[in-house]
């Protein structure tokens, strides 16, 4: 996957979090918000200049010549680029939806079950998660050319899928274990099915997780280079793989196109990821959800 | 999750669990010893399918980049009706590589050291001779060259010669020798092919050496001289074209008919010059070839013969500046030579001039470690 | 049906997954790190274990003490840089923490090749701050940032520096402000009350983002391939040279696996400080 994971590890729970009230006026030391502000600056400045840029007339870096939208139609006009965005795509929405049930399923047998393999199967799921990307790739080529599987689409998605799966458990298992047990219990004493508690009872609870571990999924499936860029076949190859190409040839104004749209579309998403189950009635945000607040 | 951890450390979840998961690896250590990945040699038997010169899909095309006639492709395209989807490589090794990885291409473009490597390895099809029509227009060299015996699975394509592509405005003063791509005082401007035959092959010439020297002294001095080499370089690159005309390069280790091609790109064609050294001039010949796996044979076994008729030789010639084995496009070449003699070369030369031997087992060890400590240090 | 088997239903689909698709694959990259090539750089499995001596060769042990350099040189900074900023959302956020922090995380979800394009683009010779730079008479010639160790290094920084904040902001987030109220007491100076008291409480969350900052950054070879140059060859770069470029798996699959091992101490060490951490929390 990408290069970005949510953390993995929590720092231990001090005390209860005392209520936050606002600092006193000498408490505030006048460094820390230009720091931050510095910060932010330093953060965003290449990105939006990526973005402005993509909307420049000429091909320079340097000035800005006049908006234009060249560079998004020379993206459009090339039939390769097309069918690289409608692979990443189909990769990223494959991913989503395995990656989402395996870990979803995966995550309910750990923490409910004490089952003997629970303990094994906790440990293979954890290890993705500490393994550097470049190793993860490089066993999958090497997987994939010894059974004899040429590279193509579903070799992205198959690489794809085994690195998620253990983080949509991970995130679903911190809701999971943070629901009250005797609900379902109480469902099944009144005599509700196994799998009829799970839709029921479990699932409504269940499903802000789910849906931002989902949408996390595809957010990072669509971005990812090093996995993609091993296990790829020639065509067609996801979008990341193609900047990478183009980029080796120097600064083209169509990377800054294409970048720029690929920005859009994962903020979109995380932002999604993020209102939705405020959009839909819950408390807590998604963020919350994804930042860990789990009470190990 | 911590709980997890802890558990795991307290020894709670234990030895038993860990071999368990152990035994996937053991699995699939065990797997590999049984053999399970023999992606290696080819049966004779599929290169010699018999194949006839029809359109049977779109063409899959593996090459150096800028190195055809993009306005050729299109024509191609057109007669046949068919696609042709673009790849390309950037260096004998990674074409391997990408071979190795199982893609399945429809045209590939060996030099004449890599040919009978593949050839050995019946990873190319045997290619009937009836069914290029053109086959008389290779020039008769090629009809049997000692790297492809018969020319049974390759047809010639441009000739070639290893040298020095610079940008006269920003530097000058050139002396006709690989110390030019030494020069200190165009530190940080240099680039030297990302290629370990060509990288390892220059130190060796400019030593004295012989160019495929594999004795494992005169490497090592090689070696040492590339690494001294490093603080000089902006980057290892075969993309010389663009390095030149992006201004990352004023001087680079390149192709003679790289530099006509970027002529024909830049508005100051003039600045962009072209030597060989003194102290040994690579030569090589790169080729055409059908893998042995391709999906679209009858379309490749089209796509040679295409390349093989005078007039689009002659158009590639005007395009990327080599001269083509064909009978017809000596002119194209001839008229290139005219303007700029640094760029000629001949069959005598490819024939008489010192080539990239193939090598093989310890000696292509050899090679490649070398290079990977010179990418290294 | 009973709970267990219940539960051992759910778990097959995903972990066979995972054994047959990851630990099964990394069974064969240990394998294949012991054999060797044949004429057309092919993979022959057999007992080569020079392939590891030869990764030890004086030649290359600089490339992994070089990436292990930068990886530490990104962690202090983005320590340094992370520290301050995480401090500053999690106290004096107010209203606005969950929003600052999501703008932190934000870039982070930007393709990271895009990203460090984007300083490529930034840093180029020809670049928008050289343009600046010679425009306004800074100097006559620009500045070359490119193809050097301070533009890899930052490039890594750029990229990870989320990971450093989020788990420091959680810790800072989840202290007792009471306690930082009774340290000012107590200490004195906001200096001394940062030694003793804020450091102190949030240092798991620090060496938090110490590993998953330092853990991605050995193995990158992205910013090291776009930001540097020959001279700044990580072990992520040989691993992908051998993989890609030269006809080499064997030797790359040493490489990997040495990678992994390395990795795996830092994190068996950190877990083992977590966990104990965890613990005597919990007293």
């Amino acid at each position: 996957m990408s290069a970005v994971r949510a953390p993995a590890a929590e720092p231990p729970v001090q005390a209860a979090p005392a209520p936050s009230k606002p600092p006193k006026p000498f408490d505030r030391p006048r460094f820390l918000p230009i720091f931050t502000g510095a910060f932010f600056v330093f953060m965003f400045a290449p990105i939006v200049i990526v973005a402005l840029f993509s909307f420049n007339s000429s091909k320079s870096l340097q000035r800005f010549e006049g908006f234009s939208l060249e560079w998004y139609r020379r993206f459009f006009e090339d039939e390769s680029l097309r069918e690289s965005l409608v692979a990443s795509i189909q990769i990223a929405t494959v991913t989503m939806l395995a990656a989402t049930a395996l870990g979803t399923m995966l995550a309910f047998a750990l923490v409910r079950a004490r089952s003997r393999w629970a303990g094994s199967a906790n440990i293979l799921m954890l290890v993705p998660l500490v393994t550097p990307e470049i190793v993860a790739a490089v066993s999958a080529l090497v997987l994939f050319t010894q059974i004899g599987w040429q590279l193509s689409l579903e070799t992205v998605m198959v690489a794809h899928i085994t690195f998620s799966i253990s983080y949509v458990t991970v995130v679903v298992r911190a809701r999971l274990a943070a629901l009250n047990p005797e609900v379902e219990q109480a469902a099944l004493d009144l005599g509700a099915t196994r799998w009829g508690t799970l839709r029921l009872v479990t699932l409504p609870e269940l499903w802000p997780a789910i849906v931002a571990a989902a949408l996390l999924t595809f957010a990072l499936s669509f971005d990812d280079f090093v996995l993609s860029f091993f296990t790829t076949g020639e065509s067609p190859q996801p979008l990341p793989v193609r900047i990478y190409s183009a980029i080796r040839f120097g600064v083209t104004p169509t990377i800054n196109a294409i970048g720029t749209m690929m920005l859009t579309v994962s903020a979109l998403l995380i932002l999604l990821a993020i209102m939705l189950p405020r959009l839909l009635g819950r408390r807590e945000s998604g963020l919350g959800v994804l930042v860990g607040r789990e009470t190990a | 999750m911590l709980r997890d951890i802890d558990d795991f450390l307290a020894g709670r979840i234990g030895r038993r669990e860990l071999l368990r998961g152990g035994a996937g690896l053991a699995l699939g250590a065990g797997l590999a010893g049984c053999g399970l990945g023999d992606s290696g040699s080819g049966s004779k038997k599929e290169t010699e399918k018999v194949v006839k010169a029809k359109p049977d899909g779109d063409l899959v095309y593996f090459n150096w980049s800028e190195y055809l006639d993009p306005a050729l492709i299109k024509k191609f395209e057109k007669q046949y009706g068919v696609k042709v989807r673009q790849s390309n490589f950037d260096s004998m090794s990674s074409m391997m590589a990408k071979l190795r990885s199982g893609n399945q291409y429809d045209v590939i473009f060996p030099d004449q050291s890599y040919a009978p490597r593949l050839i050995a390895a019946n990873q190319l099809l045997k290619i009937d001779h009836d069914q290029l029509k053109n086959y008389d227009n290779i020039w008769d060299f090629f009809h049997d060259p000692k790297y492809d015996p018969g020319a049974e699975h390759t047809v010639p394509y441009g000739l070639y010669a290893t040298g020095i592509i610079w940008n006269e405005d920003k530097i000058s003063g050139m002396t006709e020798s690989w110390n030019d791509l030494f020069r200190e005082d165009a530190k940080g401007k240099i680039f030297v092919l990302d290629d370990y035959q060509e990288a390892i092959g220059m130190a060796n010439l400019r030593n004295g050496f012989d160019l495929s020297t594999v004795d494992p002294d005169e490497l090592d001095k090689s070696k040492q001289m590339l690494i001294d080499q490093k603080p000089l370089l902006r980057g290892y690159s075969t993309d010389d074209i663009q390095n030149l005309i992006n201004g990352n390069a004023w001087i680079h280790h390149g192709w003679n008919g790289d530099v006509v091609n970027l002529r024909n790109q830049v508005k100051n064609p003039e600045s962009y010059r072209f030597e060989k050294a003194k102290e040994g001039i690579p030569v090589g010949t790169d080729t055409i070839a059908i893998p042995a796996n391709a999906q679209h044979p009858g379309t490749a076994l089209l796509f040679l013969d295409f390349m093989m008729d005078p007039e689009n030789a002659s158009q590639n010639v005007a395009y990327f500046g080599y001269p083509m084995a064909v009978k017809g496009a000596e002119d194209a070449f001839a008229k290139i030579a005219k303007e700029d003699p640094a760029v000629q070369i001949t069959l005598d030369d490819v024939t008489n001039g010192q080539q990239y031997a193939y090598l093989t087992g310890e000696d292509k060890a050899l090679w490649d470690r070398t290079w990977t400590e010179v990418k290294a240090a | 049906m009973s709970e267990q088997r219940f539960a051992t239903t759910l778990l097959l689909p995903g972990g066979l997954w995972l054994l047959l698709l990851f630990a099964v694959p990394l069974g064969l990259v240990l394998a294949a790190s012991l054999g060797s090539t044949d004429d057309l750089g092919n993979t022959v499995y057999g007992w080569h274990p020079e392939n590891y001596r030869q990764a030890f060769d004086p030649l290359f042990l600089p490339v992994l003490l070089r990436s292990v350099g930068f990886a530490f040189a990104t962690v202090a900074l983005c320590l340094l840089i992370g520290y301050p900023v995480a401090y500053y959302i999690a106290r004096y956020g107010g209203r606005w923490k969950h929003m600052l922090i999501a703008l932190v995380v934000l870039p982070f979800f930007v393709n990271y090749l895009v990203r460090t394009y984007a300083w490529v683009a930034l840093l180029a010779d020809e670049g928008l701050v050289n343009g600046a730079i010679t425009n306004l008479g800074i100097r006559d010639t620009g500045i070359t940032f490119l193809n050097t160790s301070f533009a890899v290094v930052g490039g890594l920084v750029y990229g990870y520096l989320a990971f450093m904040i989020l788990p420091i902001y959680a810790a800072i987030d989840r202290m007792d402000q009471a306690l930082v109220e009774a340290g000012k007491d107590l200490y004195g100076t906001p200096w001394n009350t940062f030694r003793h008291v804020t450091w102190p409480a949030t240092f798991q969350g620090v060496l938090a983002g110490c590993v998953l900052v330092f853990l991605p950054s050995v193995g990158d070879f992205i910013s090291a391939q776009l930001l540097g140059g020959p001279s700044t060859y990580m072990i992520g770069n040989l691993i992908q040279q051998q993989f890609l470029g030269a006809d080499n798996w064997p030797f790359g699959a040493a490489l990997t696996a040495i990678l992994m091992a390395f990795l795996s101490i830092w994190m068996v060490l950190y877990l083992r400080s977590a966990a104990r951490a965890s613990r005597e929390a919990a007293l």
